[in-house]
């Protein structure tokens, strides 16, 4: 036959190929071909583009693509470091003042739900033409999905490498610097894996702010021109570059081969715990102070940046608007109304997307063969803009309910699947020492060990998810239904009601912050029944 | 406030400069030639859609009248009016329906040109099921952004069609939904969406709207009353430029275009797409209105036609919105 080859090409690439590479390699042809399966069966409908139509398009084209490429990504760094940068602050803040925790957590919350309409024209005007608003708002994608982790790592030491500090009478200092830092690096490194991706979208979605050149702007006019090739061709190179940044991440968390640390541990409860009812009044008195903040700091923000009031709504406009205008109540409806709409699809998307990242970590677990196949995949999926899938899952799916709550899922499932992986890769080893001694098997190891492991990073996956699926309900709103929340936001573009964008921001930020305390106290819940040493303060 | 502070610190600068060059010896002619540095805040994206003013920065129309005008790009999350509202453009290019709307959520604006006479709003369907009238949208399905609702209304209004019959779908500017079939038609401008089927090679059929009543001012210039009030020169140097500008576009198409492209390398656009659309976007800039009176202008008759639609779009203003005293130094 002439497709035989001589033996010596056979045996040279098997040699070359280490069998988790191999399966790797299978299933990014895999990936591959369905692509450019899916890619044939849609000709002429001009969704979607086949890898062989990328390629071709990127080989004429790349010089402009590469040009595009160093602009965005140029600004995705700077914002990945800055972004980062600011989270290991805020948790430093809160390792070091404990007591700051509820304010600086929430006002992290906060900042991270402001959507891109209302801090879009902002950030133009605050920095003029420019990369300003590219670099903030990939920043401002990443910081949050840090800030969680390292919240969890700083705490998660065992109590006797504390008591050790002690014995060997070393103060608090060495106990921070030796033991909480140092644990809190794997957790970083977590973060930092979920950052790199977001980063460069976040940097491609500033760029629709006004920015003349990038990946975003030339991602905008393909959409516009129907020029499906080139349209893939972007956000196949924004996949590979979330492919590769993630790849680095988690090759330097390999490298640095740190010393996993043996508990995980919960958020504890608000610090200055007295008896039931004092700590209710002091949790109340926090929530009071967090508030007062809040809305102290927006307003001083905008009046120190001299920000005008037709597109920077301070605390009393909204009081108008939605109490003391004669149209107030006509106005509070329409947010009703609208929120009742985003709510339908947004918790069902948000338990799709984070029972399937909980999930795809435990078969990764069971078959960790199947992660190098399946992770890139994954990543991709992430990476790819929604704007480019949205229109395939609509295809697919339909402009109902199965397609809004799939672009949720899709848009935060990933965070949870990273977290979650590596919640269950922490799991202690004398504990999986013990189960192997009594011939436990994969199932039992899953069940009695690694999902109780899982658990504190799950929850911290669950509680980063909150803001996530409520910016991605918006974004299903915006481009898929027509409806809710992510439309009445979408319609200041063209009406300048203002009041109306910054009222939708609040409700999204309220939303935002009963949905994390909510997750929080199931959370103490769960565990209060299965790892009650994790909730020690 | 900002726009007055601006001007401010920038006669500030110009006092420091002037000094600089009278102790080099260049004396005070030299600082007169100072240019002011001005802002103009664009619609979208840069295009051919902005030819015009490329031309005036390029072949020096602003440079001859003191005036250094910087184009900021626009784009889907970048709004015209707030630059504008906060001095930071001293003009914005709008329509006359968002600053109509603007004006009703409180910001001091005005219409002091108008480059768009007829609205470029357009219904576009396949010729095989085609939309050639209003009357038949009735039973189709239109994919459009749900902002737009009062636009379809209006249309629908004025041509006496039963809106309730006509389903929305919402969808994304883009013209996939009408090619998968999953639309019977869109609601796009007549100058991108039609353009870039035509490109490909897909023949369309346009609903120019302005053809059935929707008469309604685009690509309107518009500035602040503090603007026309305190910084009245250089808004007649900027619009004299943008008027020479873009009687020079209509003159030569293809040295529009191609300026364009060369100013903007990395802007992924397309050579023919922009052509075509420099041409399809001539008959709603250039009438025989602008052909007696000059680029820009208006009159009372299409104010209060203009007028009439806001009303049905729900947006209730005056003449006052228009303020031809710009346009009438430039051209007077």
């Amino acid at each position: 036959m002439t497709l035989a080859a001589p033996p010596s090409t056979l045996v040279a690439p098997r040699a070359l190929l280490r069998p988790d590479r191999a399966q790797a390699l299978a299933g990014a042809v895999g990936a591959l071909a369905l692509w450019q399966l899916a890619a044939l069966a849609l000709a002429g409908s001009y969704l979607l583009a086949g890898p062989v139509d990328v390629v071709r398009y990127l080989s004429a084209n790349w010089g402009l693509i590469s040009r595009a490429l160093g602009i965005t990504l140029e600004n995705a760094v700077l914002g990945f470091v800055a972004g980062n940068l600011a989270a290991v602050a805020l948790a430093l803040i809160v390792a070091l003042a404990p007591r700051a925790r509820m304010v600086v957590s929430a006002v992290a919350l906060v900042v991270f739900c402001l959507p891109l309409v209302a801090t879009g024209p902002i950030l133009r005007v605050l920095y003029g033409p420019g990369p300003g608003p590219q670099i903030t708002l990939a920043a401002l994608a990443v910081y949050y999905t840090t800030f969680i982790p390292l919240l969890v790592g700083l705490r998660a030491a065992p109590a006797s490498w504390f008591d050790l500090v002690a014995l060997y009478g070393r103060g608090a200092w060495t106990a921070f610097v030796q033991i909480r830092l140092m644990a809190a690096l794997p957790y970083l490194l977590a973060g930092l894996q979920i950052a790199a991706p977001a980063a460069f979208l976040g940097a491609m979605v500033g760029e629709f702010t006004g920015a003349e050149r990038g990946m975003g702007v030339l991602a905008l006019r393909a959409m516009r021109a129907l020029d499906v090739e080139a349209t893939w061709a972007i956000a196949s190179v924004a996949a590979a570059v979330a492919m590769v940044a993630y790849g680095l991440v988690g090759w330097l968390s390999r490298a640095t081969a740190l010393a996993r640390p043996e508990l995980l541990v919960a958020l504890p409860p608000v610090p200055g715990a007295g008896g039931a009812g004092r700590r209710w009044l002091g949790n109340a008195g926090m929530v009071a102070i967090t508030l007062l903040v809040l809305i102290g700091g927006w307003w001083l923000a905008m009046e120190a940046f001299g920000l005008n009031r037709f597109f920077a709504k301070r605390p009393d406009d909204l009081w108008a608007f939605l109490v003391s205008a004669p149209n107030a109540a006509e106005n509070r409806a329409l947010l009703r109304d609208a929120s009742a709409q985003s709510l339908v699809y947004l918790v069902p998307g948000y338990l799709a997307g984070l029972g399937l990242g909980a999930a795809l970590a435990m078969v990764l677990v069971l078959a960790p063969g199947l992660a190098g196949a399946v992770l890139p995949v994954a990543v991709a999926l992430r990476s790819v803009p929604i704007v480019t899938t949205a229109p395939l899952i609509v295809l697919a799916l339909g402009r109902g309910a199965a397609g809004t709550i799939t672009i949720v899922a899709v848009m935060i499932f990933f965070p949870a699947l990273v977290a979650c992986l590596q919640g269950l890769r922490q799991t202690p080893g004398q504990v999986m020492d013990v189960m192997a001694t009594y011939g436990a098997g994969p199932f039992t190891r899953l069940w009695q060990a690694r999902i109780p492991a899982m658990l504190p990073a799950f929850f911290a996956a669950a509680r980063m998810s909150v803001p996530a699926a409520v910016l991605a309900i918006t974004v299903a709103e915006w481009l898929a239904t027509g409806t809710g929340l992510g439309n009445l936001m979408a319609l200041t573009a063209s009406t300048s009601n203002y009041n109306l964008l910054w009222s939708a921001v609040v409700l999204v930020a309220l939303g935002s912050a009963l949905g994390y305390a909510a997750v929080g106290a199931l959370e103490r819940a769960v565990l209060a029944r299965v790892a009650p040493e994790q909730l020690r303060d | 406030m900002t726009a007055y502070r601006f001007s401010r610190r920038h006669l500030m600068g110009m006092g420091l400069t002037g000094l600089g060059a009278w102790t080099l010896g260049m004396g005070p002619r030299a600082a007169l030639a100072q240019q002011s540095d001005v802002a103009l805040q664009l619609s979208w994206l840069h295009s051919v859609q902005f030819a015009g003013s490329y031309i005036a920065a390029e072949r020096g129309f602003w440079a001859d009248r003191g005036l250094n005008v910087r184009l900021d790009s626009g784009g889907p999350n970048a709004p015209v009016e707030p630059p504008v509202v906060s001095g930071t453009a001293l003009v914005g290019i709008s329509a006359a329906d968002y600053t109509a709307s603007a004006v009703q959520q409180g910001a001091p604006f005005r219409i002091i040109a108008v480059a768009m006479q007829n609205n470029p709003f357009a219904i576009t369907s396949l010729p095989d099921n085609p939309v050639n009238t209003p009357a038949d949208l009735e039973g189709k399905r239109i994919g459009m952004a749900t902002a737009n609702t009062p636009v379809l209304r209006t249309l629908a209004t004025l041509n006496d069609v039963d809106f309730d019959a006509i389903e929305i779908i919402p969808t994304q500017y883009d013209a996939a939904p009408l090619l998968a079939g999953e639309v019977d038609c869109l609601l796009t401008w007549s100058t991108d969406i039609p353009v870039s089927m035509y490109v490909r090679g897909i023949d369309s059929t346009v609903m120019l709207m302005a053809d059935f009543g929707y008469t309604l001012h685009s690509q309107t210039y518009i500035a602040t009353d503090d603007s026309i009030a305190n910084r009245r020169d250089q808004l007649v140097a900027l619009i004299a430029g943008e008027v020479q500008g873009w009687e020079e576009y209509r003159r030569d198409l293809e040295a529009a275009t191609d300026l364009t492209l060369a100013r903007f390398p990395d802007a992924g656009l397309d050579r023919d797409t922009q052509l075509e659309q420099a041409r399809r976007q001539v008959p709603l800039m250039f009438s025989e209105l602008t052909d007696a009176n000059g680029f820009g202008w208006w009159t009372d008759d299409t104010v209060a036609q203009n007028i009439e639609t806001l009303a049905l779009l729900g947006m209730p203003v005056t003449a006052d919105l228009w303020d031809r005293s710009i346009l009438e130094e430039v051209h007077g």
